[in-house]
């Protein structure tokens, strides 16, 4: 899903299930693992999205 | 250095600044590795890129932060798993991810209401499970963590049905997200 076309609300929300789906998914290949983000405060950005409502983050498909 | 970004078909294409490096039967998409830290907006930079090679074809993201030292290494390291990525690839092909999470709407209850909104999480779930190819649980802090691989065509059908379920369940709040490329369903379990 873009980020530009979703609020800041919406992008916190769907910025946990980014970070669910590329830290956690994926297919693991061989090569040098490499983690290196900045500024992303999981703890922060998870209780933010504990408190969003459903009609705030319904995606936005074409 | 480059980053490996996702494994396409054999015809995968690609443009700057992305590459397409053919090897085993399949097609591994990478980008020139970033610098340093990267920020949320360098996460969501490098989603966009790999959702635009969505738009040509099935794809397998691959778990963030694998580099590979040069175009050589990233042929090399699928090397021997074509057929296998290929099978996966199948899988996915004209579906969608679609992320839902399911928590309590209002305050923490007791043991007792907790247990009655975990169980209506999980035939919610289930309810969606059946509209998906395929689903699975993941781990998190909510009652319910879950991905489904929907077809395209179902899409619609299955936020409908996501909206229907949080009608029928005002104590739940159903966090629906997507669509995602198949992040959730790239590795065979």
């Amino acid at each position: 899903m873009s980020s530009t076309s979703l609020a800041n609300p919406e992008r916190d929300i769907a910025l946990v299930d980014l970070l669910d789906r590329l830290l956690g998914g994926g297919v693991v290949i061989a090569g040098d693992i490499t983690l290196s983000v900045a500024d992303v405060d999981l703890v922060h950005v998870s209780l933010r999205a504990l408190v969003s409502s459903v009609e705030k983050a319904l995606p936005k498909h074409e | 250095m480059i980053e490996l970004l996702a494994i396409g078909e054999p015809d995968a294409a690609a443009e700057p600044p992305v590459r397409a490096v053919p090897s085993d039967g399949v097609t591994v998409l990478c980008a020139e590795a970033p610098e340093g830290e990267r920020t949320a907006d360098d996460l969501w930079r490098r989603e966009a890129l790999v959702e635009r090679l969505l738009e040509t074809g099935p794809l397998l993201p691959v778990r963030l932060g694998t580099f590979v030292a040069d175009e050589d290494a990233a042929a090399a390291a699928v090397a021997g798993r074509g057929a296998e990525l290929r099978e996966r690839l199948e899988h996915v092909r004209g579906a969608v991810e679609l992320s839902v999470r399911i928590q309590p709407a209002g305050e923490p209850g007791d043991l007792r209401a907790r247990a009655t909104l975990l169980a209506a999480a999980e035939a919610a779930h289930e309810a969606l499970a059946a509209i998906a190819r395929d689903s699975v649980e993941r781990p998190g802090p909510e009652l319910l963590r879950a991905a489904h691989l929907v077809e395209r065509d179902a899409m619609d059908r299955f936020v409908g049905r996501v909206r229907e379920l949080q009608h029928a369940h005002p104590d739940l709040a159903i966090l629906c997200t997507g669509p995602w490329p198949a992040y959730s369903f790239a590795e065979a379990r």
